[in-house]
């Protein structure tokens, strides 16, 4: 067993061990456990796939709708469920448009810099039922890191594609991200502060004792419960770096067309748009991870992978309601409300929880 | 009030409009509406100046041309903002074989683009004009239209090649820091095939410039090949296509009942104002789901909520008339028919709509104008002043937002307007937040008329129910009378000037169409401020191409 920091295991058991153990791949050595760490990825990876296959051409649109009073799709299958196949035959038949001018090598890359870099940031997340890929001792660095690989997509996609609106929208982009990943980054601290630690396991384990003990029930201390303030915080950059209302603007349909995917098509578009509803069940899955004690829920621990995805939807359907109800800002408020509201008050809550943590113990 | 506008809303005599004009007049030319004063070319800015700042003329309110065998003929309607019932048209010949006039634009701000579209269907010259293009045209095209030499059989196709490929020139040099950008024709925030030539600084609008055109399909000549008594009347749905249907009817049925002196019955002058404002309502409510689409950004559930309201309007509008878009409803001299049978179930769904409406607009209210993000967004952008909204001929809720208190239903009354009560809606706010106010106690109004309207056929005699004047079969006005009547349609004031050529047809038709206007006060309201105030103030001017373009 290889220890060093990128495959600390802790007391907790990974996924990959368990396959290893499962079917028998410890007798392969280091082969073995590469398989065993190739099956497990492919597992996780499938899971979230999923998901963003169901989110998009069906939740999305059965949310919205039921927000405007509408119907959405109802012909194929149960509820309009098989739209999904519908969809997917439909969109990856598409003859996929490329530009004359395009940026060739960027521009192809570009939809795959932005999906895979959310699909990487699941590999630290644990989500209960033992799913759960690596366990590093930096698990939250790693996953705001590669999280925010993301924005180089963004930007690549914005210049390569050779069009105003997508350069526009990349410029967006990019100002956005910078303006609201600091704030993210500085909140996100504030748990460490209180964890103190950065592994994605310990952060759990400590939000999973209770905060007041009733008798009949015990109130855990997640996160959003000890600090509902950072919570809030959070959560409302969190809104900007997946480029949700209100803070949509590198996308604006109806200003700038598409922003940075006005351009792409096909394949192309659906990785772009796989890619963004990744970054949004990310997001989900780092609020449920650092706010809301990850997995934890009433239950034996089995079913954590339950709880744990009912938590990522439930950040889902905010977006989704944001998106239905509230407006967008214009992009100088937009960078006005980071730079000079969030940032302040993430620093301000960041030593507020260094403050209280400090006196606490 | 101030005793400037005390001044200005006086009437002058003729005998004062004369000694103004002075020998500057050639001869008179009257119209049916308005006293005409013909003039020289060269004396148009002259006596647009004295008849604006000393006779109190501050709106243009359209500018036909036209051509006769001996010469092209340009008229200036005017009117005051402060009582648009008195009216006076300059009328300024010119020559067949130098068509060169004096332009307006100095005067009137709104000069400059109809100036260009007179050039462009007619072919006059407008000297001193700041931007003489073609404006509905594409520039390439031969000749003019609506000239008397034009070949209207040979049939002229603009290739891509051939048309100024919009997409093509970057227009970015190596010394500055602007960006050139395409704001359309396809766009998803350009309500139509609008296309907004936009210089761009960073994020900062610099300088647009609209091109309109696309949705051109020669209204104005098709009406002129129609008979007065049934032909013309569908052409008017189809300008501003969105609901306003039977608003814009009424443009075309009091002008042409005007000119042929008919009297309209006063229960169809009843059902006429119900619809109208049933219209209006419509209208108004897809202008509420439009602008909050532009602003939210996305098909939200203002969007939504607007459009499952003004769908129970269409309903009652389509029992009345049979029709949901082109409603053809109107008659000159009335209405296509009674109210549907049984009345007692269509009073019933008018009034059940009617009672549910406070309850919407709270909600509105609540979800879109109580909500801090719109206001931000809204409040002090698209700031159109007062003075620049009457220099560009801007009417409807768009001047009235702007504190330009004109509506046209109490100005110059017809219909049965005047004998219902009800308020004009004016705000201070000149921004785009005060014209979404504007629109939305609008509605309001409009369903105290409907109620009022309601209680008046609910209890109207069933024997004097009578929906149509006795009209000739043919209608030939007497030749060379002209005029100019005006309605306020749902994005302001709807003219159509009417030239009669002793035929049953109209030897000139033109229309004046409040988003023509409108529109072009977009360069004002919009440079300095970022694209998405750019698209949100378009939105909140609420155009439609189809009036706009004709």
């Amino acid at each position: 067993m290889i220890e060093g920091p990128f495959l600390q295991t802790g007391d907790t058991v990974l996924l990959p061990e368990r396959l290893g153990d499962l079917l028998g791949l410890d007798q392969f050595g280091l082969a073995g456990e590469l398989l065993a760490a190739f099956l497990a990825a492919f597992i996780i990876g499938n899971l979230m796939l999923a998901m963003t296959g169901v989110a998009g051409p069906w939740a999305k649109r059965k949310i919205t709708a039921a927000f405007t009073d509408r119907i959405a799709v109802n012909r194929l299958g149960p509820a309009g469920l098989f739209i999904i196949v519908a969809d997917a035959v439909r969109l990856l038949s598409k003859e996929n448009i490329i530009p004359e001018n395009a940026d060739r090598p960027a521009y192809d890359l570009a939809p795959i810099v932005v999906a895979s870099s959310a699909l990487l940031g699941f590999a630290v997340i644990p989500m209960g039922s033992g799913i759960h890929l690596a366990d590093p001792e930096v698990g939250l660095v790693f996953v705001f890191a590669v999280a925010g690989i993301a924005s180089l997509g963004l930007v690549m996609a914005g210049y390569s594609s050779a069009n105003k609106y997508s350069m526009l929208g990349g410029l967006r982009a990019v100002a956005q991200n910078v303006a609201y990943e600091i704030p993210l980054v500085v909140t996100g601290m504030s748990v460490v502060i209180f964890t103190g630690s950065l592994q994605m396991s310990e952060i759990v384990a400590v939000q999973n004792q209770p905060l007041v003990d009733l008798g009949v029930v015990a109130i855990p201390q997640w996160f959003a419960i000890v600090n509902p303030f950072a919570f809030v915080l959070f959560l409302a950059a969190n809104f900007a770096e997946v480029g949700r209302n209100p803070f949509d603007t590198p996308e604006a349909p109806t200003e700038i067309v598409a922003g940075y995917q006005t351009e792409y098509s096909s394949v192309y578009f659906v990785l772009m748009y796989l890619g963004e509803f990744l970054h949004i069940f990310l997001g989900g899955a780092i609020i449920a991870t650092i706010f809301l004690g990850g997995p934890a829920g009433p239950g034996p621990e089995a079913i954590g992978i339950v709880w744990f995805i009912i938590k990522i939807w439930g950040v889902f359907l905010l977006t989704q309601w944001m998106r239905s109800a509230v407006p967008r800002v214009r992009i100088d408020q937009l960078i006005e409300i980071g730079w000079k509201g969030l940032l302040v008050l993430s620093f301000a809550n960041l030593i507020l929880t260094a403050v209280i943590v400090g006196i606490i113990q | 009030m101030s005793t400037g506008v005390e001044r200005e809303a006086r009437e002058l005599t003729e005998d004062e409009l004369e000694a103004l004009i002075g020998d500057r007049a050639l001869r008179r030319d009257d119209h049916l509406n308005a006293p005409g004063f013909v003039i020289r070319p060269d004396d148009v800015q002259d006596v647009l100046f004295d008849l604006r700042d000393q006779a109190g003329f501050d709106h243009l309110s359209c500018l036909t041309a036209q051509q006769y065998e001996d010469r092209y003929e340009s008229i200036y309607h005017l009117r005051k903002y402060a009582d648009p019932t008195q009216e006076v048209s300059v009328i300024v010949p010119t020559s067949v074989d130098d068509p060169v006039s004096q332009s307006a634009e100095p005067v009137y701000r709104t000069a400059d683009w109809h100036e260009r579209e007179a050039f462009d269907l007619v072919g006059i010259d407008y000297e001193g004009h700041p931007d003489p293009r073609r404006i509905l045209l594409p520039e390439t095209w031969q000749g003019h239209p609506l000239s008397k030499d034009y070949d209207q059989e040979q049939p002229q196709v603009v290739t891509l090649t051939e048309h100024a490929n919009p997409i093509q020139p970057d227009h970015h040099d190596e010394e500055s820091d602007t960006m050139f950008l395409n704001i359309g024709p396809h766009h998803p925030a350009t309500h139509g095939v609008l296309h907004v030539k936009t210089v761009l600084d960073g994020e900062t609008v610099v300088d647009i410039d609209p091109d309109i055109g696309y949705l051109h399909r020669c209204e104005e000549q098709m009406c002129q090949q129609g008979t007065y008594r049934h032909q013309i009347m569908p052409y008017p749905d189809r300008w501003d296509y969105v609901s306003a249907g039977l608003l814009n009817e009424w443009a075309y049925a009091r002008t042409a009942e005007d000119l042929a002196d008919i009297e309209v019955p006063e229960y169809a002058q009843i059902i006429r104002t119900m619809g109208a404002e049933l219209c209006r309502i419509a209208s108004h409510f897809l202008a509420l789901g439009t602008f909050a689409l532009d602003v939210y950004g996305d098909f939200t559930a203002v969007f939504q909520y607007a459009f499952r309201d003004r769908e129970v309007v269409q309903d009652i509008l389509e029992d009345l008339t049979g029709q949901r878009l082109m409603f053809n409803y109107f008659r000159l001299g009335g209405v296509a028919w009674d109210l549907p049978e049984p009345r007692e179930e269509f009073f019933e769904k008018t009034r059940d709509f009617l009672d549910g409406l406070p309850a919407k607009t709270n909600e509105y209210h609540n979800l879109l104008t109580g909500n801090e993000i719109f206001q931000i967004r809204c409040n002090d952008t698209g700031v159109l002043e007062p003075e620049v909204a009457k220099s560009y001929g801007c009417t409807g809720p768009v001047a009235r937002a702007s504190g330009v208190d004109y509506d046209l239903r109490r100005d110059d009354p017809y219909g049965y307007y005047e004998n219902l009560e009800w308020d004009v809606i004016t705000r201070q706010g000149c921004d785009n937040y005060a014209r979404v106010l504007c629109r939305m106690e609008e509605v309001e109004e409009s369903a105290k008329i409907i109620e009022q309207c309601l209680d008046l056929l609910e209890d109207w005699p069933e024997d004097d129910r009578e929906i149509q004047a006795n009209v000739p079969r043919t209608l030939k006005p007497d030749p060379d009378t002209e005029i100019y009547r005006a309605v306020e349609a749902a994005k302001g004031e709807l003219g159509i000037y009417i030239r009669s050529d002793g035929t049953d047809k109209p030897g000139r038709f033109k229309i004046r169409s409040p988003c023509f206007h409108n529109l072009s006060a977009l360069e004002e309201i919009s440079e300095g401020e970022y694209i998405p105030d750019l698209i949100a103030s378009l939105g909140s001017l609420d155009i439609v191409l189809g009036e706009v373009d004709r």
